[in-house]
């Protein structure tokens, strides 16, 4: 689950899901929510494929949006499914998406980078938590 | 995430200045003082901005204090309105948070010798050619691709490279800030990515609060100052916002990941992730220095090439050269960015590093970084406000040597967080409502236009009273929008 936290000259996102690759798969539906204004438009037409590694869980986050940013950036590629998997050495994925369409996808935000600050991702009593600001 | 306003001490030193005593944190080196009025200070004491001014205090080798403008408001690291000073032969360090993503994002004035009623009948024509030939939008490139070796040339020089392709003119280049060249740039230590990002991005605006605005001189305020800068009343002008694109927030990023660890390595204590920094001489201090110098060259022929497709829109609808137009360049001012400056502290000259991140240079008159033609009045400050309300030209003044910097603020600032914005805007349509306050408006995106409202930001007014009253700037003129355009 996401939800988009108010910040004054950016975008706050907050994920929470029963476990980390959920977390991260929630994330990235909630990162791409944030450029395109409708992600049920963003069909699952191609396959991408991740490895990060590194075993901090919040840098590994960071890493994982920055990722998905690049491929938006270098590739055209919007996303809306993902599958996440983590264990001590960093993470496998796949996202499923489509290339950019201008006729069907209306782009909101240029999300220039993702941000440091307030970068916080924690295991709570119901799962896992997280919380990023990103740069418009 | 902190989000909640700021509960720690703001004593006044007077009426447009407010004190964060070094007290009020341990770790904090310094003071911090915000430029503000009463009234604003309401909005800044609601916000995380204030806190952040305090974390700023943190960073080794900070001078003076840790200072805000009166467009302060919540970023992320620095607070936006941030200005620090660091001395290198005192540990002082350098902060890529301190200058943010969008390297040497900053505004150009160009103006014409069109009167508003000239301008008026072609306006809504003006505006749809400047959409259709202007690039905007999220992940839109440009009409100008360079290829690596090009792109590199570009870093080192700076939009004189671009005068032997015909885009850009000697005159051009001398009212630039710094001659659009900040020297010792590393286009070698930019990364494949960062290359990549910026390599058809030259000469396109992006999104967010980035715009390129027709504007109309509605008021002015220094005779002798605007006649020097070439604006009078009823004169129409052209103000464009845009930074280095990709290419300069690829770089930003590079450097925080090679900082990671930076902090730790030399026994740095910071309150937040995103201050993260690195000695002025140490080797990842040079590295980003190099780097980031090569993204202002980047992003200064970004706004060249701009003002370059908007004459040539002007020419087409106008139907005359832009040389015929007087479309000449007033000022191009960087406000994110982090530069080695001279200033005086405590009656010794010292050779110190200036972030400035959301504020502007403002050096005052005989400043010998200062074009001859504008000896006498100081430096142009340019001051975007909001799309409904209006915009200002200021010049630097003695104060702001004295007191923050060579510094002034940079904007209106927001109030409104983007998503109360929209939410503040469902139902509406604010296309609709700038026509009728008589401002044509293009965008790509409805939600971006929701997000940038007037209501969303400051009153530009009040903001550019404190900055004139401290004496940091002096109005010259105020410009009312007639159209823009935007991502």
């Amino acid at each position: 689950m996401f939800e988009v936290l108010p910040h004054t000259a950016d975008v706050g996102l907050r994920v929470t899901a029963d476990t980390l690759g959920a977390l991260f798969e929630d994330a990235g539906r909630g990162f791409f929510s944030l450029i395109v204004e409708q992600l049920s438009e963003v069909h699952p037409r191609e396959q991408k494929q991740f490895e990060l590694s590194g075993h901090d869980v919040e840098y590994l986050f960071f890493d994982w949006l920055n990722e998905l940013l690049f491929a938006f950036e270098r590739e055209q590629l919007l996303f809306s499914e993902f599958r996440v998997s983590i264990d001590s050495g960093g993470l496998r994925a796949t996202a499923r998406g489509e290339q950019l369409d201008h006729t069907r996808h209306h782009l909101t935000h240029e999300i220039k980078a993702i941000t440091y600050h307030g970068l916080k991702v924690v295991r709570t009593p119901n799962g896992w938590l997280a919380e990023v600001i990103v740069d418009i | 995430m902190q989000t909640q306003a700021f509960r720690g001490p703001l004593e006044k030193v007077n009426d447009y200045c407010w004190r964060i005593p070094k007290s009020y944190k341990a770790g904090m080196r310094v003071d911090g003082m915000i430029f503000a009025s009463e009234q604003l200070m309401k909005s800044i004491r609601n916000d995380p901005a204030a806190e952040q001014v305090a974390n700023v205090a943190f960073l080794p080798g900070i001078q003076g204090a840790s200072l805000a403008m009166p467009d302060i408001h919540w970023g992320y690291g620095f607070p936006i309105g941030g200005v620090c000073a660091t001395d290198p032969r005192d540990g002082g360090v350098i902060s890529p948070g301190g200058v943010g993503y969008d390297i040497n994002c900053g505004v150009r004035l160009v103006r014409t010798n069109l009167h508003r009623l000239d301008v008026l009948p072609h306006l809504d024509q003006l505006i749809e050619q400047l959409f259709e030939n202007v690039p905007t939008g999220v992940g839109r490139g440009g009409r100008f691709t360079f290829n690596p070796d090009q792109l590199q040339s570009l870093m080192d020089s700076g939009p004189a490279g671009l005068i032997g392709r015909g885009l850009a003119t000697e005159r051009d280049i001398a009212f630039t800030e710094a001659h659009g060249r900040l020297h010792g740039a590393r286009p070698d230590l930019v990364s494949e990515r960062a290359l990549l990002r910026g390599r058809d991005q030259c000469g396109s605006l992006g999104a967010g609060n980035h715009f390129l605005e027709v504007q109309v001189v509605d008021q002015i305020f220094d005779r002798q100052a605007a006649e020097i800068i070439g604006l009078r009343e009823d004169l129409v002008c052209v103000m464009i916002h845009s930074g280095s694109r990709g290419l300069g927030y690829q770089v930003c990023d590079d450097a925080l990941r090679k900082l990671r660890d930076a902090p730790k390595q030399y026994g740095i204590d910071l309150p937040d992730r995103q201050l993260v920094c690195a000695p002025i001489e140490s080797p990842l201090g040079r590295e980003y220095l190099g780097s980031m110098r090569a993204a202002a060259n980047y992003a200064w022929c970004n706004r060249q090439l701009l003002m370059w497709q908007a004459r040539e829109v002007f020419e087409t609808v106008l139907g005359r050269p832009w040389q015929a137009l007087d479309m000449q360049l007033v000022y191009d001012v960087a406000h994110n960015i982090a530069k080695p400056e001279e200033h005086e502290i405590g009656g010794e000259t010292k050779q110190l590093w200036v972030h400035r991140k959301g504020a502007t240079r403002a050096f005052p008159p005989h400043h010998p970084e200062l074009p001859d033609e504008y000896s006498e009045i100081g430096q142009p400050v340019l001051i975007p406000g909001d799309m409904g309300r209006a915009s200002w030209v200021l010049v630097g003044q003695p104060n702001a040597m004295r007191n923050t910097f060579g510094s002034a603020c940079h904007g209106a600032g927001r109030v409104l967080s983007r998503h109360a914005a929209v939410r503040q805007s469902k139902g509406r349509r604010i296309d609709e409502e700038l026509r009728e306050q008589g401002v044509v408006a293009k965008a790509r995106s409805w939600k971006g236009l929701a997000e940038e409202q007037p209501d969303a930001y400051k009153d530009v007014d009040l903001v550019v009273e404190v900055v004139h009253q401290a004496g940091l700037a002096k109005k010259v003129a105020r410009m009312k929008p007639m159209g823009v355009i935007k991502g």
